[in-house]
């Protein structure tokens, strides 16, 4: 249990973000906008044009006849088979990388990445980036609607470092969860991988954006950072209620994460932010089976305060020096 | 010592043959397990791939294997492989398909004839050990499941990375080590 008298509220993080909202209408009012902001770009599309999905599968080529800007991967997916759309984590559309639930701008050919068949390392990050983005959906249901939580960021995926992240303000000084608290928060997770939820992507305005997250005062300095660099738009992932700003792309369904673990939360101190809390965890795709000696080594790395900064060729070259100086 | 050697008369499976038959329990004695044998190996012939209990499987398995071999070094003109092929057959019409189709097809094989895979057992249900039992070169999509991109499998990534941490921990300790006893 959590000792409620030794976690103080932080004085200047009160002022910096007060809000009429409560956490939930906070969380509504997104959802409110965002699905008008859908609705909007739905009815913007106008006539309808046909376009032709060239689909390259293991065994089969096929053609679709797809709608533009209205169709996605996953619609393809639904006409090529049940199994697919289950699997299929990410889409490729002539060689890029493209979200299940995003529409195709024009004619392209496509393929689909499972987490069975990595080509490369790009499928494992957008696990990863989803994984963190999850964690962050998480963290603000676990909280009672008293504590001001606000989520930070999370930096980008790296896989190598054994664990993904999110930094989360919580508003209190000192807080250490005991082991109770990191498996229930990840039993919370596994009850949301398993909803089978689809990541929705929509992109919105800088304006939008900031209206979404005015509650949330380091989303509302990074948003008008973010539209600068991107043609003053921002990209946003909903998963069922939850919303975040991230560059994408992510995998198509919740249900693609298998075993999940909410490892440690470290405190960190910050000059620009205050305190953080950076929560950190592990996790597989569903249908990968591993032991759970092998599963308790990647828990036990997990839980050491990641840095993200793992250069492992770096390490392997000190490593050969240390030989070299054990031998000399 | 004029010893005959025993590969002239015996074909030598490639594949891996328990020094005890199973008894494969039967009502009907020895003679019951024959023929529950029988009718598996005519299926085998007859469809090319069988789910089966593993026990039954496996010991079907020699047997087949067995009689293709024979039917390989004898060839259909060759009276006692005849009667093998009659006894293990119980639907005759897949002798021919033994002679005329399974011995143009093993004829320049090196390894076995037949594949066993283990096969996901029912839960909840009877917790018998299940088994796919196949002919090789059958027409049917394979069973095997590759795994090209092993290195790039999510937990494959992970666990290196820790196998590199750990050995980097370990070398410290060495260094260390040397440094204390260099002192």
């Amino acid at each position: 249990m959590i000792n409620w008298t030794s976690l103080r509220l932080q004085v200047p993080m009160l002022r910096r973000c007060l809000s009429t909202l409560t956490k939930s209408e906070a969380r509504k009012k997104r959802n409110e906008l965002f699905d008008s902001e859908a609705k909007r770009q739905r009815a913007a599309v106008g006539r309808i044009e046909k376009i032709e999905v060239k689909y390259s599968g293991p065994s089969d080529e096929i053609t679709l006849v797809m709608n533009k800007h209205l169709s996605t991967p996953f619609d393809c997916a639904k006409h090529i088979s049940e199994g697919v759309t289950k699997v299929a984590a990410l889409a490729e559309v002539n060689g890029t990388p493209w979200d299940m639930h995003r529409p195709f701008n024009s004619e392209c050919e496509i393929k689909f990445v499972t987490m069975a068949s990595p080509e490369s390392q790009v499928v494992n990050k957008a696990f990863w980036r989803s994984c963190s983005l999850m964690m962050g959906a998480v963290a603000e249901t676990a909280f009672k609607d008293s504590i001001s939580i606000h989520l930070h960021s999370f930096p980008i995926p790296n896989v190598r470092s054994g664990s993904f992240l999110h930094d989360i303000s919580l508003g209190f000084e000192d807080w250490k969860p005991t082991v109770a608290e990191l498996q229930s928060l990840s039993a919370l997770y596994i009850k949301l991988s398993q909803k089978n939820l689809p990541i929705e992507r929509l992109v919105v305005g800088e304006s939008i954006a900031l209206e979404m997250f005015q509650d949330n005062p380091y989303k509302s300095e990074q948003i008008p950072n973010i539209a600068r660099h991107s043609e003053d738009s921002v990209t946003l992932y909903r998963i069922g209620d939850h919303i975040d700003v991230s560059k994408g792309p992510m995998i198509g369904n919740t249900g693609i994460i298998g075993r999940c673990t909410v490892a440690s939360v470290h405190k960190l101190s910050t000059d620009e932010y205050g305190t953080l809390y950076r929560f950190q965890g592990v996790a597989l795709p569903a249908g990968i089976l591993l032991n759970h000696f092998a599963y308790g080594i990647l828990e036990e790395r997990a839980r050491k305060l990641n840095n993200s900064v793992w250069v492992p060729s770096k390490i392997v070259e000190d490593s050969e020096d240390q030989i070299a100086a054990v031998a000399n | 010592m004029n010893q005959a050697n025993i590969s002239n008369l015996v074909s030598k499976l490639n594949i891996y043959v328990r020094p005890k038959a199973r008894r494969l329990k039967n009502p009907a004695g020895p003679e019951g397990r024959l023929l529950k044998l029988r009718k598996t190996v005519t299926a085998l012939i007859k469809y090319e791939r069988l789910e089966l209990n593993f026990n039954r499987g496996e010991e079907a398995r020699g047997y087949a294997e067995r009689l293709i071999s024979e039917a390989l070094r004898h060839g259909p003109a060759h009276h006692e492989t005849m009667k093998l092929a009659d006894f293990w057959i119980l639907e005759k019409q897949y002798v021919h398909k033994l002679f005329k189709v399974l011995v143009p097809r093993y004829e320049n094989f090196t390894s076995s004839y037949t594949k066993m895979y283990n096969a996901p057992r029912l839960y909840p249900g009877m917790y018998y050990k299940k088994s796919v039992l196949e002919l090789k070169g059958n027409v049917y999509p394979s069973l095997h499941q590759e795994y090209s991109q092993k290195r790039n499998l999510l937990h494959n990534v992970l666990l290196d990375e820790a196998r590199k941490e750990f050995r980097l921990k370990k070398y410290d300790e060495i260094v260390d080590n040397f440094k204390q006893t260099r002192m």
